[in-house]
């Protein structure tokens, strides 16, 4: 079954927008474990889109890497991150550095500026993807935009797969993909990180009684 | 001529009468999800019937705005509802107002039911019109960009021309992720209008928490029917809105007895499942507290403005 090329890129581009969606409701989310789910839903539409481009493409190693996005960003990672909420009991984020309307404000002008730069190499590229490579970008500029704004280390470590996230996009729609060893390195890098930046934070947590990273800058005897 | 007047007085007609149907199917999706029988689907209409034929209670205190804004809200809603394609994509009435006007007629009543909220002078009144105030001016624009968006591709702000060349896929250039901001946009700015959970409770009379109750508080009788059908008619706008000028396949777009029943159809079990949608979301979500109000409203604001400078961006 072959579908037609313009359709196949509309659906790309619809899959990406759906990631960037998620983006902006995880700014606009307080409740960690909600952000967390968020995190879950996007690795899906991410996955979606990483099968939809295997199948428009016939790069059959994306698969693979669509399959290992579903495992370890929808299901184990996750499951790491709610684990450590749970432990830690912390449900909000409540001291934010910048407020929710003025994130969005900023995160909307991030976008806008991922497709200002995107937009001469779009015009060279004669891929399927063509808005895919801009959303990467902007979703990778949200990503340090959350890991910037937020305090609590669990919404820094979402921001973090975030980035990975619009990293793994950027590549899926740039490149039709990384060689499959490499994906398979970025994942257990992932799935690593995960679980380091899991004990860090309960480290943070016995030694301040806070995940408050910005406890970090004090000195302490 | 004489056709254009009929097939206008029988989108009236199935407008005021779907209205109601609307309403109770959210009460039921809601009343099913907490294991209740919950009432039958004719309640709507009863609790209309008899409202009508109840007397009216004024306040001494009030001015002409308390007894002429339910007129002027009913009134300016349902010729809103005559500007939004329903079942036929070329309505009639379409040389009298674009989606300006659909926007600020709605606003018209908005305003007038504040200034009664405050006619009457008590607290709950008050309360309620400043928050609607805040509600109103943070979806409004939202509300207009988000329309724009999707007009942008039409090239027109007609919301005739958008949906019937849309439904004919003529001259558009779909783009997925401006349309798919711009919907979720208008989807939260519908939640926040129509008085749904995230925003207003319309299930609660505590004075905390809401918004659109406590303006019409001091209503009684016909009066209240009147509003009460005006908010009705409301919600189905705005969902026929969502339906038609993001997905209006289904629509008729000649003028056959056959095509227009196949179009009421369709737009029937369109925004009954849009209708189901917002009871799920009543069922699964707690009312957000005002002050976070605005961030939300803040997020339709941006959605719509990026949908805008998307369309700008990747069109050249």
């Amino acid at each position: 079954m072959v579908i037609h090329p313009d359709l196949g890129s509309q659906l790309v581009n619809l899959c990406s927008a759906l990631l960037l969606l998620t983006c902006f409701a995880i700014i606009a989310q307080r409740r960690l474990s909600a952000c967390v789910d968020l995190f879950a839903l996007q690795s899906v539409f991410l996955a979606v889109t990483a099968a939809l481009v295997a199948f428009l493409t016939g790069a059959h190693h994306i698969y693979i890497a669509a399959a290992l996005t579903v495992v370890i960003k929808v299901i184990i990672l996750p499951r790491i991150l709610k684990a450590v909420i749970e432990r830690l009991n912390v449900k909000r984020e409540l001291v934010l550095n910048i407020n929710i309307p003025s994130s969005l404000l900023i995160c909307g002008a991030l976008v806008i500026l991922a497709f200002y730069i995107t937009q001469p190499i779009i015009s060279l590229g004669f891929l399927l993807t063509q808005d895919s490579l801009a959303i990467a970008l902007s979703i990778v500029l949200i990503g340090f935009f959350i890991m910037i704004a937020r305090k609590k280390a669990v919404t820094q470590v979402i921001g973090f797969l975030v980035i990975e996230n619009g990293l793994f996009l950027g590549a899926t729609a740039a490149a039709y993909g990384m060689p499959l060893i490499v994906e398979l390195g970025v994942f257990f890098d992932i799935l690593v990180a995960g679980l380091i930046i899991g004990v860090y934070t309960h480290r943070l947590q016995d030694t301040f009684d806070s995940v408050d990273t910005s406890k970090l800058t004090g000195l302490k005897e | 001529m004489i056709e254009s007047v009929l097939i206008t007085v029988v989108q009236m007609i199935v407008a005021l009468l779907a209205s109601p149907f609307i309403v109770g199917l959210i009460r039921k999706v809601k009343a099913h999800l907490q294991c209740r029988q919950g009432p039958g689907w004719l309640q709507p209409y009863y609790d209309l019937a008899k409202l009508f034929r109840k007397d009216v209670v004024v306040s001494t205190h009030t001015s002409w705005i308390f007894t002429a804004t339910p007129y002027i809200l009913f009134s300016s809603t349902l010729t809103a509802v005559l500007l939004v394609p329903i079942f036929l994509s070329k309505v009639p009435l379409n040389f009298a107002g674009d989606i300006i006007t659909v926007v600020y007629l709605l606003a018209l009543g908005t305003f007038f039911l504040m200034l009664a909220g405050l006619d009457a002078g008590s607290a709950f009144g008050g309360m309620g019109s400043s928050r609607e105030a805040i509600v109103a001016s943070l979806t409004e624009p939202a509300m207009i960009l988000s329309i724009f968006a999707v007009g942008l591709t039409a090239g027109s702000t007609n919301l005739s021309t958008i949906v019937h060349k849309t439904a004919l896929l003529q001259g558009i250039v779909t783009d997925p992720p401006p349309h798919l901001m711009a919907l979720a946009a208008l989807f939260i700015v519908t939640l926040a209008e129509t008085g749904r959970v995230p925003v207003d409770n319309p299930a609660t009379h505590l004075e905390l928490t809401m918004i659109h109750e406590a303006m019409i508080l001091e209503y009684s009788g016909r009066y209240l029917a009147l509003i009460e059908w005006a908010s009705a008619l409301k919600l189905l706008l705005f969902l026929t809105l969502i339906s038609n000028v993001f997905a209006p396949w289904g629509i008729a777009t000649e003028r056959t007895p056959v095509w227009m029943a196949f179009g009421v159809a369709v737009w029937l079990v369109k925004v009954s499942g849009l209708a189901v949608l917002i009871g799920l979301i009543e069922s699964m979500f707690a009312k957000l507290r005002l002050f976070r109000v605005t961030d939300f409203l803040g997020l339709a604001f941006i959605l719509s403005l990026l949908a805008i400078i998307f369309f700008y961006i990747l069109r050249g």
